[in-house]
């Protein structure tokens, strides 16, 4: 399996020929796999995949996605989750099993415009995606800087183990949600750091297929040791357990803002 | 208007210079409508040739979303000032026959079936108007479809031959198609070897049309390659291998 390395492919372009399991962004004919997407390829020991550098954001199941909300019905609200298909998110899945929707008002928990976190419950090709928030971390988020970035690009903002992310929340004092979906939300102490923030997202967003980016979004942020991660001063040890899971980040959130929105 | 001229000369060469094996000047940029999930701009020859696509998007109207893919919708438009004398915007036959046949040489490259209840628009608008812009228009789509995402399964390459002067060639310009005797646009998958478009307008023999249909093959070939160098070049800039990070 070592015998590729990781290349540059267009699609239909040729990535190996031989018994290989095709895995995201591939398709297998006859003994080759194809690329189908614009991106570096990639072997693993699962199998083949090409990592995607364009495309709108596909729901996929268990996704923790931001979204907003549009529209709701006596039963659900809609949510843009800024893909084609529109998610919803049923009534009962916030008001609980007694929901009736003459005695609750829905509004009074999500208004249309707000933005909620919420992890895609179900989804297939026949039906819209179907939003919980009965998870820790998931629900409204009450205030933030809103931004959309390709949802391509949200695997290199978080880094590896959540570098990217950590540096620029480090460096800018600001609490940084990012949706599978590309959307992100911005928290910040000050209008300052939110700013600076919201600049190195636009930064990895536009340089995301360059290499040595985390250390230029260093150099943007004026990180001061030109270190690996590992070693940057003092947080980077007690944060360790963040890695780049979401709802870790969401944490810090909801921690520093003191209030969990939907109960 | 009378053509006393012949549109090969003694060398061999043509009107505008070329062997009657050789391309126009083809150049395409990616990612020039910053609105579009996709687009690219191609040159080719005199063509002047914006592609832009978007989605896969919410289908409206919602009948017309299949349950089982994605449609593909394409609109080839030729802008008014594209032509010398001006042209009516609104779509002439001509040109919702050419959407129709664009989008049935994009198909099958695109992986619809990957994107059920969904479509994808293709909007094809010609700035400046030379012979073959439905080959340009074509070739500047898949690059689009490529650069905004969509699963595919090749890249669409198209080009055209035809006869002139007795002469089977390659890449038929304007006063070629217009004087030159038949024109025959295609449209190919480099990869998987399938032609998606065959127009023939013109008369050739057996022999002719093989000779052609090789020629113009050779000549998607060759745009394929431009259409990987340009979208290599946008997505990883110059450097075209893969440097492994140690």
């Amino acid at each position: 399996m070592q015998e590729i390395k990781r290349k540059y492919v267009v699609p239909g372009d040729r990535i190996i020929e031989g018994n290989f399991r095709p895995l995201s962004n591939v398709t297998k004919s006859g003994n080759s796999i194809f690329a189908t997407r614009i991106g570096i390829a990639e072997a693993t020991r699962d199998g083949i995949k090409v990592i995607p550098l364009s495309g709108v954001y596909i729901p996929r199941v268990n996704d923790i996605v931001i979204g907003k909300i549009i529209d709701h019905s006596s039963l659900s609200w809609q949510v843009d989750i800024s893909s084609c298909f529109s998610a919803h998110l049923p009534a009962q899945d916030v008001f609980g099993r007694d929901f009736s929707p003459a005695r609750d008002d829905m509004n009074k928990q999500l208004a249309i415009g707000d933005l909620v976190t919420a992890r895609i419950m179900a989804f297939d090709r026949t039906r819209d995606p179907m939003l919980t928030v009965q998870d820790k971390d998931l629900g409204r988020i009450p205030r933030g800087e809103f931004l959309k970035i390709s949802a391509t690009r949200v695997p290199r903002l978080i880094g590896k183990r959540g570098s990217m992310i950590q540096t620029i929340e480090q460096a800018t004092q600001t609490r940084i949600l990012i949706g599978q979906n590309g959307i992100v939300v911005v928290t910040g102490r000050n209008a300052e750091g939110t700013q600076l923030a919201i600049r190195a997202i636009r930064m990895v967003e536009e340089e995301a297929h360059t290499s040595n980016l985390t250390q230029r979004i260093k150099t943007l942020l004026n990180v001061p040791e030109p270190q690996s991660t590992e070693t940057l001063p003092e947080s980077a040890e007690s944060e360790g357990q963040k890695l780049n899971s979401i709802p870790d980040t969401e944490e810090q959130v909801q921690e520093e803002l003191g209030k969990g929105d939907i109960e | 208007m009378v053509q006393t001229r012949s549109l090969i000369d003694e060398q061999g060469l043509r009107t505008d210079g070329r062997t009657t094996d050789e391309l126009r000047n083809v150049k395409i940029q990616v990612g020039i409508v910053k609105n579009a999930d996709g687009s690219a701009y191609i040159e080719f020859g005199k063509n002047r040739i914006i592609a832009a696509v978007y989605g896969p998007r919410e289908v409206h109207p919602k009948h017309m979303a299949q349950p089982d893919r994605c449609v593909l919708r394409c609109r080839y438009h030729m802008s008014p000032f594209s032509t010398d004398t001006r042209k009516n915007p609104a779509p002439s036959r001509r040109e919702v026959e050419i959407s129709k046949v664009m989008r049935e040489a994009l198909e099958p490259a695109v992986m619809l079936e990957d994107y059920p209840r969904a479509a994808i628009d293709v909007f094809v608008e010609v700035l400046q108007a030379d012979g073959g812009s439905r080959c340009a228009g074509i070739t500047a789509a898949s690059v689009a479809l490529a650069d905004a995402g969509i699963n595919m399964r090749d890249i669409v390459s198209a080009c055209a031959a035809g006869k002139v002067d007795g002469k089977i060639v390659l890449d038929i310009n304007d006063v070629e198609d217009k004087e030159g005797s038949a024109d025959m646009p295609l449209a190919y998958l480099p990869h998987l070897e399938r032609v998606t478009l065959l127009q023939l307008d013109g008369i050739l023999n057996q022999e002719e049309f093989n000779e052609c249909l090789d020629k113009a093959l050779q000549g998607c070939k060759m745009i394929y390659e431009i259409q990987r160098k340009a979208l290599i070049q946008k997505y990883f800039g110059d450097e075209q291998e893969l440097k492994e990070e140690s």
